[in-house]
């Protein structure tokens, strides 16, 4: 149940950003919700991944339906970021604004290196090197920006589905569960 | 089931979940434009939630743009309309400038075609009281050589009488002025008067005098300048407005449009000395302005 809600939340927020973007002075980047969706889902995996990887896949592939990317693009690049999520998640405690906003930014860099990557193997990669890496950097800052305020709404939606007190305070502080 | 069991199969399962989609990318590659019924389904239910959240955020973005955006607005329209008002103010300055300069023109032409000695004044204050018409005049040059009783005049006509003199200014006492009084004839009839103001405060008119019946006048009619004294002769003085013949009177009551329109007046001409005496063997007298200034005369 709430690794399902975490997919809706996911949903909701590309199909507002997706809806709002046009109105931002900023087209030639979109902040990357559904890596920080899909790298939340796995940091905060508890005993299996799998459950995670499902959530995040799904995640990935309804972004790819809203956006219009090729269906599997967003979805593999999800699974990936759920992946590193979760290996980073007994090494590294993601909390406070400073650190989620780096974290958010590495999360950024990485989907944005996994996608390049994915585009390359597809020979879909423009001719300007220079201009995707932009592109990318662009994204992952607008990824670190806007990090501490997906977190914190995943982290809700998370101690809203808690089963126990303990499980909803750890949430709702930012600790894994 | 193993605690490392369960583990290779948690992660064969996650492997197996993150190997579909690169399948499933692959896949779509050969044929990008196909849905499955589950795609169909989710964009049948995410198109009408999109259509929602873009009307409503253009909703909040025409309020945006309709009313909040509207303070920057109101200031730009204050700069607008101060730059409204200064280029009023630039173009008022240069129509006034335009039109000193076809009056300077105009007397200038003046001043060459008539052969009386003149020289120019620019008017410096406008009368203001109905029973004073006097205008008080900045002399160009030549302080001293003006004396009181000289004609000053306009493009169109008489203005009226150097009336006091000090120093660079002088009054002009206006022909509409009730103590303004000058000696002139209607040239179609031949019949002479005197000119004086009407002294009514509503009306820049003048009435001539001494008008003899036996020579009627008609509304239309020309009035100039007789020449006598310092006035020269045929400088035209207004034009006959109204006309009122009684039986027992001895004379018409005549009133006149002047020539000049007293409101505009800028720049003058004083005539210094009237022009030289008409040769007694030509034809005609030469007027002290041109006869295309006289209209029918």
């Amino acid at each position: 149940m709430r690794l399902a809600a975490q997919v809706f939340l996911s949903y909701f927020m590309v199909l507002i950003v997706a809806a709002l973007w046009r109105y931002v002075p900023i087209a030639r980047a979109i902040p990357d919700l559904v890596a920080l969706s899909a790298v939340y889902v796995g940091l905060t995996a508890r005993e299996r991944v799998a459950p995670a990887m499902l959530a995040a896949v799904v995640m990935g592939y309804l972004a790819d339906l809203l956006i219009g990317t090729p269906a599997g693009l967003l979805s593999t690049s999800a699974g990936v970021m759920c992946l590193l999520g979760h290996f980073v998640q007994g090494r590294l405690i993601v909390r406070g604004r400073l650190v989620t906003a780096a974290f958010a930014l590495m999360v950024g860099l990485v989907s944005g290196a996994v996608l390049m990557a994915l585009r390359a193997w597809l020979g879909m990669l423009s001719e300007s090197m220079a201009s995707e890496l932009l592109t990318a950097l662009f994204s992952a800052l607008l990824t670190a920006l806007v990090g501490p305020l997906v977190f914190r709404l995943c982290r809700k939606t998370d101690a809203r589905f808690a089963r126990t007190r303990r499980e909803r305070d750890a949430a709702a502080e930012g600790l894994i569960p | 089931m193993t605690p490392l069991r369960r583990r290779i199969l948690d992660y064969g399962m996650a492997a197996v979940l993150l190997g579909l989609p690169v399948v499933l990318l692959q896949a779509g590659l050969k044929d990008p434009g196909r849905l499955s019924g589950f795609d169909q389904a989710v964009l049948r239910i995410s198109s009408p939630l999109q259509a929602a959240v873009s009307w409503v955020v253009e909703g909040v973005a025409g309020v945006w743009t309709g009313y909040i955006g509207l303070v920057d607005v109101e200031e730009e329209n204050g700069e607008l309309r101060a730059d409204n008002e200064r280029l009023r103010r630039d173009l008022g300055a240069a129509r006034r400038a335009a039109a000193d300069s076809r009056t300077l023109e105009r007397l200038i032409g003046l001043r060459r075609e008539t052969d009386a000695e003149t020289i120019g004044a620019r008017v410096v204050s406008s009368s203001i009281n109905p029973s004073f018409r006097v205008v008080r005049l900045r002399l160009d040059r030549g302080d001293g050589e003006v004396q009181v009783g000289m004609p000053v005049i306009d493009d169109a006509g008489l203005v009226g009488r150097i009336h006091r003199v000090f120093g660079q200014y002088s009054d002009v006492l206006l022909v509409t002025d009730p103590d303004s009084s000058i000696d002139v004839v209607v040239p179609r009839t031949g019949g002479r008067g005197w000119v004086t103001g009407l002294a009514r405060d509503d009306v820049s008119r003048c009435k001539v005098e001494f008008l003899e019946r036996g020579k009627p006048v008609v509304v239309g009619d020309q009035v100039v300048t007789f020449g006598l004294g310092a006035l020269p002769a045929g400088i035209p003085v207004g034009m006959v407005s109204a006309v009122r013949a009684v039986d027992y009177q001895m004379y018409q009551e005549v009133e006149i449009e002047p020539a000049v329109r007293f409101g505009s007046l800028r720049r003058v001409l004083v005539v210094l000395s009237p022009p030289p005496p008409a040769d007694p063997d030509g034809a005609a007298p030469a007027p002290a302005v041109p006869a295309r200034h006289m209209g029918s005369y």
